[in-house]
């Protein structure tokens, strides 16, 4: 009896101890609001040490970012930036949302462009830099970046997808060079599959994940309907509203009809679903498929393989039969990740040191090398002093260059779960669980649920 | 008498003072400002957390896709459960028979446990979509050609097969344990009534046992509900999401749809069913405990 009391009053006295700690702790962790005013004064001693943290959603390649911040603290000795590593394809959001509303944000974040809009009061309007890099960026670039009209994000990598084609493959098959501005249409590239199977190769490979199919195949829909990201992003409404039918809308019929035509040369064909990312793209590398539905990002996989083919190219994915329709000659082309200022929890110096820091990212030539030779990324800035390895970005930059990009702005827009559920419906019509009808159906009430949000 | 209390409050705290207060801070804390967290619509984005009374929980017993996810996962606890215990009941009993190395071969089926969920899964998804369906190809057996992970009724079985070869190392120890407290004269008279192997297993070894099987049970009941690293890296919900388990279900609805009320509410449903079927069947099983 006697014991029970014990134990009881130290359980309470831990809570009221725990309590404490933690309300303490609440006073002292949150500098920075309480600073902000006071902090006028030291900025004119220039040079007192500003500790940075750098959230990063690109997994990939979190060892270059690292040795970036090396460099940079070698040459500013009072600036440290310490990464936030994220796992590749892992729980990133989870993180950064943890982050967030434990009031210890990262001071700068590399996000998905969608992202920092759902979280768009928490980050530093860079109104006052917006000039100075329009003036860096290729024409369009910071148009395409900003969100709801802000300029929060500033562009550093771009990408652009559609099908990517494996140069020797091709051209053994038609027995002749390959001039991919000859595929035009639905028809040409029917044509096409069809005698690249007779000459004995799988004709696509269609990688069947989620990602893959809702965020890049069915995305395609969203920014098809027109040129306009404002228009896309009403029709977008409209179809939360339940006043598209996708049955009817042609660029969906013409974007599922050439889906129906993949899904019958695709090279997994006997297992559609299995999805290896690695998988897929080296046996493309290596001339198992002719084809294959992905972006310039594959480079990461390809660029280093051993015996792998040498010459790549891209084509846009074709949605009707009428060369001149949207969508038919322009490759879809966007800047994923922005690179953003937090505002929620930081201090006006640490601010002005990441500003400072970014603009050294995408104008040094030490950034520049990094982000192009080592990550194999394109810059979308004018002055790029590197020449990069990645054939298919230099392949999409001349569809950019040639004003034959589809800005595909829209998907920012998108509720964070539309790759993941539409994702899962187009697997189901890719394994043939579902016919159009079903497709449709599944897809309309997912953006119904949407209907007012 | 005051000294006294004094003193035993000062040995609890030095004994139980470093778990209670990690208990208190990773689990009762979490776990109250969850509860009430449900009664919010509280969001990471506007931080405002205005009380809306019971429509979280209305609104999970709406969601349809939940329900139809944890129905799922009562089936993958119910085989993870009778699967892994019926074989680790019996690789317990070989290894206290006094086979030759039993040591090591204890040593072998402990190992997986040691790996954590993610790295488990990444090698079993390796197994099922590349290792299998190549020997399945190769050998003509068409079970395996094609990979298990990609229709929803084999990779249910594919998530049962790799939790339990990761939960039979754990219980098959607890096992070991409890076989080793049934005492040597019990068995001896059992032997020298005549008993068969089979006989002394059934009518000495099981009932003696019991106090084992419960935590067995126990462990393997909640540990299974509450998959999720394994869930994650093994089929990522797939094919076309119908392999979340409700922990999966409930991560993805909360920091991915971003309806962290509606996801709080599902792990609080999760957790009272977990806590109805766990509590329920120690309770039953409890009764059948005998003493030697």
């Amino acid at each position: 009896m006697n014991f029970k009391k014990n134990v009881v009053l130290g359980i309470c006295m831990l809570l009221v101890f725990s309590v404490l700690a933690a309300c303490s702790n609440a006073n002292t962790s949150n500098p920075p609001a309480s600073n902000a005013g006071g902090s006028e004064e030291g900025q004119g001693s220039a040079k007192k040490d500003v500790k940075l943290t750098f959230f990063n959603t690109s997994a990939e390649v979190n060892t270059v970012f690292e040795e970036l911040f090396k460099s940079y603290h070698e040459l500013n000795p009072n600036v440290t930036i310490e990464l936030i590593p994220t796992p590749i394809g892992g729980a990133q959001l989870e993180k950064f949302q943890s982050l967030l509303a434990s009031n210890s944000p990262a001071t700068i974040a590399n996000l998905d462009a969608g992202t920092i809009l759902q979280f768009k009061d928490k980050f530093l309007d860079l109104e006052a830099d917006k000039a100075k890099y329009e003036a860096l960026t290729k024409p369009g670039a910071i148009d395409g970046a900003l969100l709801d009209g802000k300029f929060l994000g500033i562009p550093w990598t771009a990408q652009g997808y559609g099908l990517l084609y494996n140069k020797r493959v091709v051209e053994e098959a038609i027995g002749g060079t390959f001039d991919p501005a000859s595929i035009k249409t639905r028809d040409d590239l029917a044509a096409l599959f069809a005698k690249i199977e007779a000459a004995g190769t799988a004709p696509v490979m269609l990688h069947g994940a989620d990602w893959s199919l809702g965020a890049h195949y069915l995305g395609l829909t969203y920014s098809l309907q027109s040129e306009s990201v404002d228009s896309n992003r009403a029709f977008v409404e409209e179809l939360k509203n339940g006043n598209v039918k996708l049955s009817e809308n042609p660029q969906f019929t013409g974007l599922m009809d050439t889906f129906d035509l993949l899904i019958k040369y695709n090279a997994r064909k006997k297992d559609p679903l299995v999805a290896d990312y690695n998988k897929d793209s080296a046996d493309f590398a290596n001339g198992n498929a002719a084809f294959y539905f992905m972006g310039d990002w594959t480079w990461a996989v390809i660029g280093g393989l051993e015996g792998r083919d040498q010459e790549f190219g891209i084509i846009p994915v074709p949605v009707s039969n009428n060369a001149s329709d949207y969508g038919n000659a322009q490759v879809a082309y966007s800047e994923p990740k922005l690179l953003a200022i937090d505002n929620s929890g930081s201090t006006p110096e640490q601010q002005e040191a990441a500003k400072a820091f970014l603009e050294w990212l995408v104008t040094s030539e030490k950034g520049q090398t990094a982000i192009v030779s080592e990550m194999g990324l394109s810059m979308p800035y004018k002055e790029v002093a590197v020449q990069g390895s990645n054939i298919i970005s230099e392949a999409v930059t001349q569809y950019v260059d040639n004003g034959n990009a589809m800005n595909i702005g829209v998907i920012n827009y998108l509720p964070q779960d539309y790759w993941a559920k539409t994702g899962a419906s187009m697997q189901k019509y890719l394994v043939g669980k579902i016919d159009r009808q079903g497709l449709v159906d599944e897809i309309e009430a997912y953006w119904k649920s949407y209907a007012g949000k | 008498m005051k000294k006294n209390t004094l003193k035993n409050v000062g040995t609890f705290l030095l004994f139980g003072g470093p778990s209670t207060f990690a208990f208190t801070a990773v689990v009762l804390i979490p776990f109250i400002v969850g509860l009430y967290l449900t009664f919010t619509n509280w969001d990471v984005a506007t931080n405002d957390g205005s009380l809306i009374g019971f429509s979280n929980y209305v609104d999970v017993f709406h969601d349809k896709i939940y329900l139809g996810q944890l129905w799922f996962t009562i089936k993958y606890v119910f085989f993870t459960v009778l699967i892994s215990n019926l074989i680790a009941f019996f690789v317990a009993l070989a290894l206290t028979s006094g086979i030759k190395g039993e040591q090591w071969i204890r040593t072998g089926f402990f190992t997986p446990n040691l790996i954590g969920g993610i790295v488990l899964g990444y090698l079993w998804q390796m197994l099922f979509s590349q290792v299998l369906p190549y020997l399945g190809e190769k050998y003509g057996w068409t079970l395996f050609e094609t990979s298990w992970l990609t229709s929803t009724g084999s990779a249910f079985w594919a998530l049962v097969i790799a939790t339990s070869w990761q939960l039979v190392g754990y219980l098959m120890i607890i096992y070991i344990a409890g076989f080793s407290g049934v005492p040597h004269d019990v068995l001896e008279a059992a032997s020298i009534d005549g008993a068969k192997r089979s006989t002394i297993v059934k009518k000495v070894i099981l009932p003696l046992s019991v106090p084992a099987i419960v935590i067995c049970i126990f462990i393997s009941i909640s540990r299974a509900f509450l998959t999720y690293d394994i869930n994650l890296a093994l089929t990522k919900g797939g094919p076309f999401n119908s392999t979340e388990l409700a922990s999966y279900h409930i991560v993805k609805k909360a920091f991915l749809s971003n309806q962290y009320g509606i996801g709080q509410a599902e792990a609080v449903v999760l957790f009272a069913v977990v806590a109805i079927v766990a509590l329920t069947q120690s309770y039953l099983l409890k009764k059948m405990e005998v003493e030697s």
